[in-house]
């Protein structure tokens, strides 16, 4: 069957799914969750189907994932080099960066929700646990940048960055600005310049890798 | 000091549909503290922080109180009482902007190929033709008419690009309302608004609303296709400068196709309605 | 800033290599928020943060070819400020006057340099020394020198032979005001030092004077 992501267009994680499946070409069967304001993720419903009322879930045929992590590595399956070049530091190095991404999620993703939907948070601590995370990933890619490596885990971007991606790349919803890290925009541009690379409200695409039309061609 | 206009006018609170009992939602009206909930007798009320309570109707779905003495009754939109429609609320998204700021990119189509790119609007078809605009004198409310836009995809029930026709109207200071082509009834509009609460001069809770012709397609994807055009326009209303929306001319530059930007700015000149305006270019 | 005595009105805005060409970076200088670009052929302009159609801050725009535009509108401006189209009047020569407000910026030995148009003297001489990396602290100029006395003050920060990160390092701290009581740092280090040593030195001292700095 064609994977079916229970998804709401906002939620950084479900985007994390979609990302991932058009970088590798899956096609996704979306089903709208009303998340606000109709909180259609903590009915009974969907509590059937994901006891612990979160987004996003994914069925694919014979499993219920209800962690974006597991739909990531589900996806790059089969997909060579998106979990890693198969040796044992890069598989450490990948869940590493998966585990990482809950700190983002917690962190610039509540401030976000907070922000964004009123979500009840103590806002000033999400905010600076999020530079926190912020500082961790933009020294980690100045060191990596030394070592020639333009993303988290190698010279090729892995499932490991698409977690990351999105809780970074939407730190101004959530009123933490990305000006002070070179490295994470330039590792961002990378990230946004992948074929088939997918945007949500947040994250414009890049309308360089366009050109610009022929005046009078419209 | 807030103009007494301002005060004078009616201003989104809440979906009347999610307002609980007391304590209710607890929130901010032109930087004034203020809460709705429904009373025992199941009555939804507003009240000022001393306790007193505020004019309130009950309209398109939502709460809507006036702080001052309301000079007229709140705007009405006919078509959402029209048989076969949907009506949606899409819930509240909270923008650090001018709630003026909102309301103007509401009105704004040029914006469509570069913010909604490939969804309200795409390279090269940017062109915006001439559209009429005009102050109606009996309602006195802003409206465009005529404006016509390339949609790659007009809505959800919309495949492949269109022209579509659209008017727009100004019935209050922070509201706006959209009428665009319908496309699963042709002759007939879908009708979209966004309702602006004021919390302060630079910050707005919006509460998008649609009244549709679909009997297709899911409530969930109805309002998520709205919230995510509207997210798409927070991270540029967030960060334009100044965040107050300038009344002046000198401040910005208006294009042609900047018209209903233009009347909307002159309309809240002449009626005092600056809560979110600058009057001085800085 | 001024510094010894003498005054400068450049500002480092940050390394050459974190701006590559096609891309837009937001800046900062005396309380100015900027908007810098390299156009494809390397060219670099600084510019104020704001589009004159909408006020929509520029540095969220995008660079094709030798132009940048506004993310808002696709609003494009030349390398010499002019705008150059207004995609919603594709027909339309833009008038003379919609133009981007420019600063001055140069560059030189890896660093990007912004001064007021036209008021600029010479660019603060950093030669020697090998670009690392920008980071901010939450704190200002005059305390991130409080916390270095073995470093001297000249025009455009702080330099001077350190230990950090347990090596000694010839090294340079070009401080840029940024909002909120930030200020960003642009270290550059002696070409023989360990760039991987350096930096984590430099992410102790935030460490410690972000410590200070609160308590």
């Amino acid at each position: 069957m064609t994977p079916r992501l229970h998804d709401y267009v906002l939620s950084a994680s479900c985007y994390k799914v979609r990302l991932m499946a058009a970088l590798v070409g899956v096609r996704l069967d979306l089903v709208a969750v009303d998340f606000h304001p109709g909180r259609e993720h903590k009915g009974p419903a969907f509590r059937a189907l994901n006891p612990a009322g979160t987004l996003p879930v994914l069925e694919t045929g014979e499993l219920v994932l209800t962690e974006s992590t597991a739909m990531l590595v589900w996806l790059a399956q089969g997909h060579p080099g998106w979990t890693g070049d198969g040796s044992r530091s890069a598989a450490a190095q990948v869940q590493q960066w998966l585990a990482f991404s809950a700190r983002l999620a917690a962190s610039l993703g509540m401030a976000r929700l907070h922000d964004m939907l009123h979500f009840p948070a103590d806002i000033d601590g999400c905010r600076l646990a999020g530079i926190d995370c912020l500082r961790e990933v933009e020294a980690h890619l100045f060191e990596a940048r030394l070592a020639g490596r333009l993303f988290l885990t190698g010279d090729r971007p892995t499932i490991a960055d698409i977690a990351c991606f999105p809780n970074v790349a939407l730190a101004p919803d959530g009123g933490v600005g990305l000006e002070p890290y070179p490295g994470i925009r330039l590792w961002m541009r990378a990230i946004r310049s992948l074929p088939g690379f997918i945007e949500m409200p947040g994250i414009h695409r890049l309308h360089e890798l366009r050109p610009a039309p022929e005046r009078g061609a419209a | 000091m807030i103009p007494q206009a301002v005060q004078d006018c009616w201003y989104p609170l809440a979906m009347a549909a999610l307002t609980g009992p007391y304590p209710g939602r607890a929130t901010q009206l032109l930087g004034q503290p203020i809460r709705v909930f429904r009373d025992a007798a199941g009555t939804i009320r507003v009240q000022g922080d001393a306790g007193a309570d505020l004019p309130v109707i009950l309209r398109f779905g939502h709460v809507w109180a006036c702080p001052g003495t309301p000079q007229r009754d709140l705007f009405t939109i006919p078509e959402a009482d029209h048989p076969g429609r949907r009506l949606v609320d899409c819930g509240v998204v909270r923008v650090k902007c001018s709630p003026l700021r909102a309301v103007e990119n509401f009105l704004d189509i040029a914006h469509f190929p570069f913010v909604h790119t490939d969804i309200l609007g795409a390279e090269p078809h940017t062109e915006v033709g001439r559209y009429e605009v005009h102050i109606r004198e009996d309602t006195d409310e802003v409206w465009a008419t005529k404006v016509r836009f390339h949609q790659p995809q007009a809505a959800m029930s919309a495949e492949g690009g269109i022209e579509t026709e659209y008017m727009y109207r100004v019935p209050a200071p922070t509201a706006a309302v959209l009428y665009k082509t319908c496309p699963a009834r042709p002759g007939d509009w879908d009708v979209i608004g966004i309702f602006v609460q004021p919390l302060t001069e630079e910050l707005c809770d919006v509460w998008p609303w649609m009244a549709l012709y679909d009997d297709v397609t899911p409530q969930a994807a109805l309002i998520q296709f709205q919230q995510m055009i509207f997210l798409q326009d927070r991270s540029i209303l967030e960060n334009q400068i100044p965040r107050l929306l300038p009344l002046d001319p000198g401040m910005e530059i208006p294009t042609q196709a900047d018209l209903t930007s233009v009347a909307y700015r002159r309309w809240l000149k002449r009626k005092g309605l600056t809560y979110g305006a600058q009057m001085v270019a800085a | 800033m001024k510094t010894g005595g003498r005054v400068t009105n450049w500002v480092a805005n940050g390394l050459s290599r974190d701006v590559v060409a096609g891309v837009v970076v937001p800046g900062r200088w005396q309380g100015v928020d900027l908007a810098i670009w390299r156009s494809a052929t390397g060219v670099l302009r600084a510019w104020k943060d704001r589009c004159p159609h909408r006020g929509m801050r520029l540095s969220h725009g995008f660079v094709r070819g030798e132009g940048l535009s506004c993310i808002y509108h696709g609003w494009t401006y030349g390398t010499d400020g002019r705008c150059r189209s207004i995609p919603a009047h594709p027909d339309l020569v833009p008038p003379a006057a919609i133009r981007a407000e420019a600063l001055d910026c140069a560059e030189a030995d890896g660093v990007i340099w912004v001064a007021g148009a036209g008021e600029a003297g010479p660019l603060p001489a950093v030669t020697g020394l090998v670009p690392l990396r920008s980071l901010a602290l939450h704190a200002l100029p005059g305390q991130i020198a409080a916390a270095l006395p073995g470093l001297r003050l000249f025009p455009g920060g702080l330099r001077g032979v350190v230990v950090l990160g347990g090596i000694q390092t010839s090294l340079c701290l070009l401080l840029q005001e940024l909002a909120r009581g930030q200020t960003m740092i642009h270290a550059l280090c002696g070409p023989q030092d360990d760039p991987v040593a350096v930096s984590r030195g430099l992410e102790d001292l935030r460490r410690s004077i972000e410590q200070g700095v609160a308590a």
